[in-house]
């Protein structure tokens, strides 16, 4: 609940802003119409990625930012609707 | 009564229900953050839950795919957790952005509870709490103002520290990019995508006094953050 207070309040201080959550939230943070909100399917506590999942990391960012530039009315909630996945990847420190 | 019926009550007393099992995940003897949600639900989500990822764990093992696992959790995390919180608005706020994103100083705001290494925002006055501290914390932290954190966008991996009672922050220790995406911010900001990367990136515990930050201490806030030039931000919460 606390994004949607900071977003809030950045919408009423001329920052528009964008919420970027796992989808887990929806209903509790849509209630409280933070301005533009961008969904992941994705656990708690992972709302870009799974670790080192890069490529997805700036994917996310990606339609986030969009979403700054093509929402057109507060209270607006677009799903990323591409799958959450699972390492290894690329970037991912050796664990052995 | 006979010995061996004292026995028998004193085990029958002993014996854990499921109600108390699946509540021992958020909190108690089990307390494992990412199922928490087995509290939250029903009992029934909480057995439905429990039985297909044992079943799903059964065809992990021979194909290998985690998807439908992570499926599974998103899906029952998502009904334990439906519907309005406490607080519902009608008013929808909305700024526009002047600029293309491209040429705008954008800022990064958490709810996660990261903060750079050297500046712990020692909540109640305490220096260097540990996570497994904080998790036995939370009632505390839901009534207490949150702090903001400041991270320089040049704060290094080995220099970001994480630490929240309110969520399971093994993936965000691992990679912070999961939730306090500071790397890719920065190379967007190298390619151009975004104007520039507002620095500080701003972090705070969520678990906190709601009616303070709605009142007083969000508006703070975005004073500081417009009077640092953002002039736009990507907010992330747990």
């Amino acid at each position: 609940m606390s994004v949607g207070h900071v977003a809030r309040a950045f919408e009423e201080a001329g920052i528009p802003s964008v919420v970027i959550m796992s989808k887990v939230f929806k209903d509790r943070t849509a209630a409280m119409n933070p301005a533009r909100i961008l969904l992941t399917p994705h656990p708690m506590g992972r709302p870009l990625s799974a670790p080192f999942d890069v490529e997805k990391q700036r994917e996310v960012l990606k339609a986030g930012l969009n979403l700054l530039e093509t929402a057109t009315d507060g209270g607006t909630v677009v799903e990323y609707d591409q799958p959450y996945r699972t390492g290894p990847f690329v970037d991912q420190p050796d664990r052995r | 009564m006979s010995t061996d019926n004292r026995n028998s009550a004193n085990e029958e007393a002993a014996k854990e229900t499921f109600d108390e099992f699946r509540s021992s995940f958020s909190y108690g003897s089990r307390t494992d953050l990412l199922f928490k949600f087995l509290k939250s639900g029903s009992e029934q989500l909480a057995d439905d839950f429990l039985t297909e990822i044992l079943d799903l764990t059964g065809d992990l093992i021979d194909n290998g795919d985690t998807a439908p696992i992570v499926e599974a959790i998103v899906r029952a995390q998502s009904e334990a957790y439906s519907g309005p919180g406490n607080f519902e608005y009608d008013s929808k706020p909305f700024a526009i952005l002047d600029q293309p994103v491209s040429e705008s100083k954008i800022a990064l705001l958490t709810t996660t509870g990261h903060f750079a290494h050297g500046d712990d925002p020692k909540p109640f006055g305490m220096d260097g709490l540990t996570q497994e501290q904080v998790v036995k914390m939370t009632s505390e932290f839901g009534k207490a103002d949150p702090v903001l954190s400041e991270i320089p966008t040049t704060t290094s991996v080995n220099e970001t520290m994480v630490r929240h009672g309110g969520y399971d922050i093994r993936a965000t220790a691992a990679d912070r990019n999961v939730s306090l995406p500071i790397d890719r911010m920065n190379e967007l900001a190298d390619e151009g995508v975004i104007g520039e990367f507002v620095s500080p990136a701003y972090s705070f515990v969520g678990l906190a006094s709601q009616l303070r930050l709605r009142k007083e201490i969000a508006p703070a806030w975005a004073a500081k953050a417009k009077a640092g030039g953002a002039q736009a931000a990507v907010l992330i919460p747990i």
